[in-house]
């Protein structure tokens, strides 16, 4: 059984005046509801240009309703580029420069693919990983 | 100007070759070098109902910004879960939109579009009539 965990640290000395910002977190990731640890990943590094519309980074492929997690990183250097992540026709938020996210995924429904694209202007290098309770592969065309 | 750090660390053993990320980014406005001033203060919530709740309201944001939003599941029962849903009934399939299940110990940390609409409210719904306990902050320009 594989062993991941994903830790968090968010520090601030001057965000709260007078109350340091300090949260530490931790978490081991599991198969859906279980103690087992996942033991799937796809992971990489991919460049993106904003001439090209949204694309998936990620379809909807495995079983739905499960566990899986998602880590993305922009790792432009550029402050005016940034990233539009979103889950289908949503947008969940934009990821500047330098930023990072890490969230669950269900994959609650076939509509529920991943979905990235570069803004304002050139071209941006990204990495994720993709943490996985199932991983289906896309049918052959 | 307030300067405010999250960094994650994630291990793996999954692959032969041990995965080890670890990304540290400064929380800035959009298209800015300027780090983010403004924050909710860390929230703790209890839940016993498996209604979906609206935790953060879009107005909590600016629109089209960098926001960026925490949430951890503080329990410790490996079956238990919220999934975490922008605008609908955070059920297990939702075309706008389930994200994901946040399972006991599991946090998220995701760029926040708060776009002025319902469209963007951050709505949970536990998976079980049991007490559980959700933390989470926002993070504003």
């Amino acid at each position: 059984m594989a062993t991941t965990t994903a830790t968090v640290n968010i520090s601030s000395t001057d965000l709260q005046p007078g109350n340091a910002l300090g949260i530490s977190a931790s978490t081991t990731l599991y198969q859906t509801g279980t103690t087992t640890g996942l033991d799937l990943v796809d992971y990489g590094v991919g460049k993106l240009t904003e001439a090209s519309a949204g694309d998936a980074l990620a379809e909807a492929l495995g079983t739905a309703d499960t566990s899986n997690y998602v880590y993305i990183c922009n790792t432009s250097t550029d402050k005016d580029q940034y990233m539009v992540i979103g889950i289908h026709d949503t947008v969940i938020g934009n990821l500047g420069s330098e930023e990072w996210l890490f969230m669950p995924w269900n994959m609650g429904d076939a509509d529920a693919e991943i979905n990235i694209e570069a803004e304002a202007s050139g071209s941006i290098t990204y990495e994720y990983a993709i943490f996985k309770s199932t991983y289906t592969l896309p049918a052959k065309t | 100007m307030a300067t405010t750090n999250a960094t994650i660390t994630i291990n793996s053993d999954i692959t032969s070759s041990p995965l080890s990320i670890s990304k540290t980014m400064v929380l800035k406005k959009f298209q800015s070098t300027d780090g983010i001033e403004e924050t909710t203060g860390l929230r703790t919530k209890k839940f016993n109902a498996t209604t979906a709740v609206e935790i953060i309201a879009n107005t909590e944001g600016t629109a089209d910004k960098a926001s960026k939003v925490y949430i951890r599941n503080t329990g410790s029962d490996s079956a238990e879960f919220f999934y975490i849903a922008l605008n609908n009934n955070a059920a297990a399939s939702d075309s706008t939109e389930t994200i994901g299940k946040l399972y006991a110990g599991d946090w998220m940390f995701i760029p926040w579009k708060a776009t002025a609409a319902t469209t963007h409210d951050i709505v949970v719904a536990p998976s079980t009539t049991d007490e559980m306990t959700l933390e989470y902050m926002v993070f504003q320009e």
